[in-house]
């Protein structure tokens, strides 16, 4: 959850998104447009992360059981990866621009900047939580896989998955009352710049922790 | 190569005055002054990138305000 929190390109758009919206349109407009934005990177959160659970129930119904020292070493190698991919290509190097190539940030940032729509605003909420992805599906597998193995009661597996769904959205929101308490998008840009390092770390270190667990209470 | 579109500037930078919170009267009177100083400055060169306008416009956006600078010149870093 810590590490969903974290990443950058959701937040990044929804800021851009918000700071278009309240430049065009009324103060109240631009509050609904960005509503939908939050109500579309919701939306999309629990279709992937439910889908990961189909996808964990697909992948190990024949031999490739969790328990499989295979499949152990594969989440941690992938987590490892992660950790050291996190800390080293998350941003471009100098600059506070994420792991996106440059054409894709591009044409996200010109989306952002032209929508004006409830429909294409959900749509932007979705899309920018869906670049997350190289960063975000093998956690909601492990994540997946861990849920439907634990023996609590059913109500505490579907209390987990709604606080997983729920989590990635709380920076959103941290935005959406920002820009409602007289804050601009410079403050913003001014503080992502500032605790770049220190996001990078959170990231990297809830991945490396991720993968030590995995290693000592599965591998070992 | 291509030229560049004062207004399209213009129209950018009057959307992000008004999302900052800048008075219409005040964004429109420092953004024509910043743009005029720019345009000046660059003048004597016959080929300018993008960034130069950029780097140029921010500089003297930032005589008059910070943030509206601050913001056209790193909105690209963002995602």
């Amino acid at each position: 959850m810590l590490i969903m929190s974290s990443l950058q390109i959701v937040p990044g758009v929804f800021a851009l998104f918000y700071h278009y919206a309240l430049g065009k349109r009324s103060r109240r407009k631009a509050s609904i447009l960005g509503l939908f934005f939050i109500l579309g990177t919701e939306v999309i959160s629990a279709c992937l992360f439910l889908s990961s659970y189909y996808l964990v129930n697909l992948l190990f119904l024949g031999e490739a059981r969790p328990e499989n020292s295979f499949v152990v070493w594969l989440a941690a190698g992938v987590t490892l990866a992660l950790a050291f991919s996190s800390f080293f290509f998350y941003y471009h190097k100098g600059s506070t621009t994420t792991f996106l190539s440059r054409k894709y940030a591009k044409s996200l940032h010109r989306y952002a900047t032209k929508t004006n729509r409830l429909s294409d605003a959900f749509t932007l909420g979705a899309l920018s939580n869906v670049c997350e992805l190289p960063f975000t599906l093998p956690l909601f597998i492990i994540t997946a896989i861990e849920i439907m193995e634990m023996s609590a009661a059913y109500v505490a597996n579907d209390l987990l998955t709604v606080l997983y769904i729920i989590t990635p959205t709380i920076p959103l929101f941290i935005i959406y009352y920002k820009y409602h308490t007289h804050h601009n998008l410079a403050d913003i840009l001014r503080s992502r710049a500032k605790e770049k390092t220190f996001t990078k770390f959170i990231i990297s270190f809830s991945y490396l922790i991720i993968a030590l667990l995995i290693i000592i209470f599965r591998a070992i | 190569m291509e030229e560049f579109d004062l207004d399209k500037i213009t129209k950018a930078l009057k959307i992000d005055a008004k999302a900052i919170g800048i008075p219409s009267g005040a964004a429109e009177d420092f953004i024509q002054k910043s743009l005029k100083a720019a345009t000046k400055k660059l003048s004597t060169k016959t080929i300018i990138t993008e960034k130069d306008l950029q780097r140029t416009l921010a500089k003297e956006l930032k005589k008059y305000h910070q943030d509206l600078a601050y913001v056209y010149e790193n909105r690209d870093t963002i995602i």
